[in-house]
């Protein structure tokens, strides 16, 4: 099937083929990377279709046989995620009226890099698309010219990058040492007896550390608040909001292939409980906007890692709710401070100038925070439930994330008080231009919707996390391919 | 009960409420004036008295509050009186409790607070403070004690309360079942009375005579009637708790007047408390002999 | 649809009409017809249950196999009354001249129908996920109200919301412990499967339970937050708050934990380590303290409005002491108490409001001798501290007697005093209150004040003529009470119109109320026509030591009230609750700029470094 090819190649081929449109056909360019975006979107959500009515689908990509060719596995976890990058790609393309062929650029080598990464069923093919992915985020977030700053976080994070993907690496080539192949799937199969022990563990620490600079994971995310304190706002919801997630989704199949019933699980709890704590009590100290919603991002993606730390199909049905909640919340979120900048304490009053942004920021933030009946709240009881039920160390964990989201409260709180309630007769605050605030107004339709239905959408993540557990499936559905290679 | 008796005891219990509290006053002087090693007044003075007060030219009033609370005051009392059984007459005793009777009281003292305030006397205003405050002191072993007896009882009903004693005779009585309770009833009563000394709330020569001060005429009057029937309600409930009721006239007024006479024996040989001192006393001596005494009635229940 | 929808209907379109129009003048008006129809819907719902029976709602949905819906019985319709009540009667408060001086009642209007709509879904729910949304619906509505002045104000719901959002916390905790156990999130079974809980995790949910509502009805030690957020709320929402919002915190603890099955297994519950207390002695002495302590915190008050507040955290822990007792008397007088409290507290803050807006202060120190000025209104206070006090004739007397009178027959004395030790104290207390503000020496800025317009005179008139004509007869509200405590499931209090029957002591309120009234009209006789015709002095007609009084030296005593009992207790009240507060804030401050600065780093590759380093060396240890 070419879906899944197209899905890669596209965004590739655009990718290069763009300076070329831009030098001879300039009106035709300026559609041109949307049009990419919007066709990978279509097929995505063929694709997406086609798994609800026959199951997830593998795919031995040109045909080659394994071990040397690479088998590549459809199913609704990976296309949620997909899906989401596409989406929201696509909608913060619009409104950006100041297009640059080089920002264009990367960015498509980071949609079709992040696509082929979630798709990919090998571990090295993993990685090759990492890099592009990484490197197309380190070009991205120094884009913002005369703004030596950003040079200097975009620099700090790449340093940090490269040594994570180095540590990736090396955690790869201790996995082949260990078993001798790279295909997930026979991993799948060898990992009990092979993968569990101390080199095994090690291994997954190495690649949880490189996976974790995008994913932003305690200790290697210290780049993140610098980067969201000087890179343009749209690079940051693209980092922030989707890429984080792939990293994130990269790790939990690490887990539930490779590791399911060790104690990998802890390695996360261990990053992803102090990576909450760290970032939420840091988010309120810090007073600068960006900084507050970096700080935040750490902290919810910390939350996330919490949840998919918790072995079984529960769990996963909170991470993936948590991570898509995100998703949407966030961006939005971003998209509102790119006028508003600096202080918190200079929106005093925002809401008699910009009434809608208030009001977008205002619920987006009670999502976050975990009021109901926004989904936000949905998704935080399904990870109590999931913490709950699992007991011992997690309970620990659900404490901490009753304390984090007080700390939540009282940050968020603060800004919205600003919003509405001017003290002092200060200066307005800038009003967001309209071609940002169709963006945020669009997600938060999106987040009502999602409020609307969350029934169905709840069971809809259920059936999901039901086969993303299915070990079985998958390695039914791909050894044969790397079988019959032989 | 029919109507006829019931329309009786509304207007009888009052009136000789009234008229057992003047001898109770009458007493009263003539105890203190023993101990000064005086004559004392004559018998009929707390007559004399009220009348020449009500009798005055000059009737000056503070404002339509200071009068209501005078008949507040009165009223209070009356109604008090009607609540509390003595022999032959019940009254509605039957339809309120001891309790009931408890908070009852505090509505004549709400009504003279009114009244006071109303006067804008600022000495009148500390002395209903003084009051208050040692009302409170006063208030939580008295409460103590009621509710041991209660317990001890099995009820709050006053008709009951009477009743049990009377079943055996002396053995019976509150006095000798709760020795105790009754000690701490007797304390808290003598504060009640506001004689020394827990006279803090007129202190005459410090806050010139307290909520007093502005009263005169008939409102000097009708407290004088107040202290009567205050006399007379202070020394009943005691006698009915512990001493057992009466069952007739003969047997039941000696005992109130033996509760009255100890306080206001007292009373002449002491000084006065500070605030303080009043308080921290009240919170000390009644407050623990009464919870010794609950504990002895708890552990029997 | 049944009536249920009917009502939620009514009150979600009174939001919106009030979002939309609310700037208009007659929005006021407006606000109180609308929650009048309300209170209609409400009445035809009264026949639709009984006993365990609710009525339910059209409107539920799934999710995970889990089912939420909605519906009202007894206890829901017994607190709803309340609310709608409160909020009509607060309303036509400040539709008149109150509202037009107001700067923003649009917002207040909308906030209090917000309220409304909020209080009704929680009082309707009936599984463990609809009690959840609901009180978290409840818990920013009331921000919403109390935050809207700004300032001060702000700052108090600021402060309250993150104790709601910690209490929201611990209850969601609680209710998915319970599912992870029961697998189910329904009330009926978790009350199925109260007996047989394990002992550990039955404290556990209890504290949990215990401490999320007890932070709403501020039982200590969760109550500092109340009293200013509260206070600083504008008049009519401030009375509204005070009147019922505290409460739903008890509702949601009778629902879940204080039925039979509830308070049975509470009674056997001991304490892992003091195995003499079980978890009712504990809750019983909780509130024992709660009604104690902020009792006389308000008697060391000086503004008007605090003081009141304070007492509501008071009576507050007064409910909970019937209500945990147990005995159908008990629970009759808690129930009781919640009703009576919500009509004298609501005609209380109402009259301190207008007394604010004629004199433009609440400090009882700058006040005084209004009594000639603003007699309505000091009628109004006067019923209502003898109500808040408990003394005859008003209803507050006969709840707290019932709850006197359970605590006598359960046999338990020491808490019978505690409680009366904070109805003394409150009697000291709302003394200072009338007399600072009405009482005593007029001053001279005052001299020419108004009486309250009637607009706002007639709202609290009604208020305190519900509190005497329930205090006269009981029965009325009894039958109320009933049906709340039908649907909680114990034995009813057999009742009369007048009151109670019992063999250990009765109460026949139309009997004293009659008497008392017979009493005061002999004594008004005596006084009226005995003696000469009185005549009324200037205030400054006093004694006065030898000196005479007039407008530059009118000597009033307010400041300092109870100075004895102050050089006494005054000590004792060392701000303890509050330390602890500030202190977990400078700690949570403390951590905040730690891990702040622990992210300015400029060599990021070592942290990277040293984890790997650190997690290696876990893994190898095992």
């Amino acid at each position: 099937m070419i879906g899944p090819v197209l899905l890669i190649a596209l965004p590739f081929l655009g990718a290069f083929l763009l300076p070329l449109v831009y030098q001879h056909y300039l009106r035709a360019a300026y559609w041109a990377a949307p049009m990419v975006v919007i066709t990978n979107l279509i097929i995505a959500l063929a694709l997406w279709f086609g798994v609800s009515m026959v199951g997830p689908q593998s795919l031995l990509m040109g045909g080659f046989a394994a071990p040397l060719g690479i088998t590549y596995y459809i199913d609704h976890l990976a296309l949620l995620f997909i899906i989401l990058l596409l989406a929201g790609s696509l909608s913060l393309w619009l409104g950006a009226w100041h297009r640059r062929l080089q920002e264009e650029m990367l960015t498509l080598l980071l949609i079709g890099s992040g696509t082929g990464m979630a798709l990919s069923g090998d571990l090295f093919n993993i990685y090759v698309f990492f890099e592009i992915m990484a490197v197309a985020s380190y070009g991205l977030t120094a884009s913002r010219r005369h703004c030596g700053q950003s040079f200097a976080a975009s620099l700090r994070f790449l340093i940090v990058g490269a040594l994570g993907s180095s540590m990736l690496l090396l955690g790869i080539a201790l996995i082949y040492a260990l078993t001798g192949t790279l295909n997930l799937s026979h991993l799948a199969v060898l990992a009990p007896e092979l993968l569990h022990g101390t080199t095994g563990l090690a291994a997954f620490a190495f690649m949880l550390i490189g996976l974790g600079v995008k994913a932003e994971l305690f200790a290697v995310n210290t780049w993140v608040p610098e980067v969201y304190a000087h890179a343009p706002i749209r690079v940051i919801a693209l980092l922030g909001g989707f890429v984080s997630k792939l990293a994130m989704l990269i790790i939990v199949r690490l887990l539930l292939l490779l590791y399911a019933g060790s104690d990998a699980y802890l390695i996360l709890l261990g990053f992803g409980a102090l990576g909450l704590l760290t970032a939420e009590f840091a988010a309120l100290h810090a007073t600068d906007l960006r900084r507050i919603l970096a700080y935040s991002s750490m902290g919810q993606l910390g939350l996330i890692a919490i949840a998919f730390s918790i072995p079984g199909e529960a769990g996963l049905i909170a991470g993936v709710a948590l991570a898509a909640h995100h998703a949407v919340a966030k961006p939005a979120l971003f998209l509102l401070i790119e006028n508003w900048g600096g202080h918190w304490q200079k929106l005093s009053g925002a809401v008699k100038v910009a009434p809608l942004a208030s009001v977008i920021f205002l619920i987006m933030t009670l999502s976050l925070i975990g009021v109901p009946p926004l989904p936000g709240f949905w998704a935080k009881l399904l990870l109590f439930q999931a913490g709950l039920t699992a007991g011992g160390i997690f309970n620990w964990a659900i404490v901490l994330i009753v304390l984090t989201t007080l700390i939540e409260t009282a940050y968020w709180l603060r800004i919205n008080r600003q919003l509405f309630q001017s003290e002092n007769n200060q200066p307005p605050v800038n009003i967001p231009p309209d071609r940002e605030l169709w963006p945020a107004a669009l997600l938060l339709v999106l987040l009502l919707l999602i409020s609307l239905n969350i029934g169905t959408i709840s069971d809809e993540l259920t059936q999901m996390a039901y086969h993303a557990n299915d070990t079985e499936t998958y390695i039914k559905h791909t050894l044969p391919m790397w079988q019959t290679g032989e | 009960m029919n109507t006829g008796e019931l329309l009786l005891e509304l207007v009888l219990m009052p009136l000789v409420a009234f008229l057992v509290g003047l001898l109770l006053v009458l007493m009263m002087r003539k105890v203190r004036a023993k101990i000064e090693r005086r004559v004392g007044p004559p018998f009929f003075q707390p007559v004399y008295d009220i009348v020449k007060l009500y009798a005055k030219k000059t009737q000056i009033s503070h404002g339509y509050m200071h009068d209501v609370a005078m008949m507040m005051l009165l009223g209070g009392y009356i109604a008090s009186e009607i609540f509390l059984p003595v022999p032959g007459m019940d009254g509605v005793a039957h339809q309120a409790d001891l309790l009931t009777l408890m908070y009852l009281l505090m509505v004549p003292m709400l009504g003279m607070a009114m009244g006071v305030g109303q006067t804008a006397n600022p000495n009148g205003s500390i002395g209903i403070s003084r009051a208050l405050t040692s009302m409170l002191a006063y208030d939580i072993p008295f409460v103590i004690v009621v509710a041991g007896a209660a317990i001890h009882y099995g009820t709050t009903s006053l008709p009951t309360i009477i009743e049990i004693q009377q079943q055996q005779g002396l053995q019976s009585w509150g006095l000798t079942t709760m020795p105790l309770l009754a000690l701490a009833g007797l304390m808290t009563m003598h504060a009640m009375l506001g004689k020394e000394p827990f006279e803090l709330y007129v202190a005459p020569a410090e806050i010139a005579t307290g909520p007093m001060v502005e009263m005169s005429g008939k409102y000097m009057g009708t407290l004088f009637v107040m202290q009567c029937f205050q006399l007379y309600t202070v020394g009943v409930l005691y006698t009915t708790l512990f001493l057992g009721g009466g069952l007739n006239w003969l047997t039941f007024l000696p005992k109130v007047f033996a509760v009255v006479l100890i306080a206001v024996s007292i009373t002449n040989v002491y000084g006065r408390y500070r605030t303080e001192d009043a308080v921290r006393w009240l919170w000390k001596w009644p407050v623990m002999i009464a919870l010794a005494g609950l504990a002895l009635v708890m552990s029997n229940v | 649809m049944t009536t249920l929808d009917f009502l939620f209907l009514l009150s979600l379109s009174t939001v919106l009409i009030l979002l939309l129009f609310g700037r208009r003048p007659m929005a006021g008006w407006f606000a109180v017809a609308a929650y009048a129809m309300q209170l209609i819907m409400l009445l035809a719902i009264w026949k639709g249950f009984s006993g365990d029976i609710s009525v339910p709602s059209s409107f539920h949905f799934m999710i995970q196999g889990h089912q939420l819906h909605w519906g009202m019985n007894g206890l829901g319709w017994f607190f709803a009354l309340i609310t709608i009540i409160a909020a009509m009667l607060t309303s036509a408060f400040s539709a008149g001249e109150w509202g037009q001086q107001q700067k923003n009642m649009h917002l207040q209007h909308v906030a209090m129908a917000v309220n409304v709509f909020a209080m009704l879904l929680l009082l309707s729910s009936m599984d463990f996920l609809s009690l959840f949304i609901g009180w978290e619906l409840v818990s920013w509505a009331a921000y919403l109200m109390m935050t809207q002045r700004g300032g001060k104000a702000a700052d108090a719901a600021f402060r309250y919301l993150l104790y709601a959002m910690a209490g929201a916390m611990m209850l969601l905790t609680a209710i998915v412990l319970i599912n992870v156990r029961i697998h189910s999130f329904q009330f009926e079974a978790f009350w199925d499967a109260l007996p047989v809980l394990p002992s550990a995790l039955l404290w556990t949910i209890s504290l949990l339970f215990v401490g999320a509502f007890g932070i709403k009805m501020a039982l200590l030690p969760f109550h500092l937050w109340q009293a200013t957020a509260y206070s600083e709320t504008p008049g009519a929402g401030a009375a509204f708050l005070n009147a019922i919002a505290a409460r739903m915190g008890l509702f949601a603890l009778l629902i879940v934990l204080l039925k039979p099955i509830g308070m049975e297994r509470l009674q056997i519950l001991a304490m892992p380590l003091f195995a003499f207390i079980d978890a009712q002695s504990l809750l019983l002495w909780l509130a024992a303290l709660t009604a104690i302590i902020p009792t006389f915190i308000a008697l060391q008050q000086t503004d008007a409005r605090l003081l009141l507040t304070w007492h509501g955290i008071g009576q507050g822990g007064f409910m909970l002491l019937g209500l945990a007792v147990g005995t159908p008397m008990g629970i009759a007088g808690g129930l009781l108490h919640i009703l009576n409290y919500a009509s004298y507290q609501a005609a209380l803050f109402l009259a301190v409001t207008a007394v604010i807006y004629r004199a433009g202060t609440a400090d009882l120190d700058r006040l005084g001798g209004l009594i000639t000025r603003m007699p309505w209104t000091f009628i109004v206070l006067l019923m209502g501290i003898i109500g808040l006090a408990g003394l005859p004739p008003m209803n507050g007397f006969v709840s707290k007697w019932l709850i006197y009178k359970s605590l006598m027959d359960a046999n338990m004395p020491m808490l019978l005093v505690a409680a009366s030790i904070s109805t003394l104290g409150t009697i000291l207390s709302v003394y200072k209150l009338i007399h600072n503000i009405f009482l005593g020496q007029l001053r001279k800025a005052h001299f020419t004040l108004k009486e309250a317009p009637l607009s706002m005179i007639a709202p609290m008139l009604i208020l305190v003529l519900i509190a005497f004509v329930t205090g006269a007869m009981p029965g009325l509200a009894l039958t109320i009470v009933d049906a709340a405590q039908a649907a909680l499931g114990y034995d009813l209090l057999p009742h009369h119109l007048g009151g109670i029957t019992w063999p250990s002591g009765s109460l026949n309120m139309l009997w004293v109320t009659g008497i008392l009234f017979y009493g005061i009209g002999i004594g008004a006789v005596i006084f009226l026509f005995l003696g000469n015709k009185r005549h009324v002095t200037h205030q400054w007609d006093n004694y006065a030591g030898g000196h005479f009084l007039s407008a530059k030296t009118p000597y009033q005593y307010s400041h300092n009230f109870y100075p004895g009992l102050m050089r006494i207790i005054g000590g004792w009240f060392g701000q303890q609750v509050l330390n602890i507060e500030m202190g977990l804030r400078h700690f949570a401050k403390l951590l905040s700029e730690v891990f702040y600065d622990s992210y300015q780093v400029v060599y990021a590759s070592l942290y990277l470094v040293a984890a790997l380093v650190v997690t290696l060396a876990l893994i190898v240890k095992g």
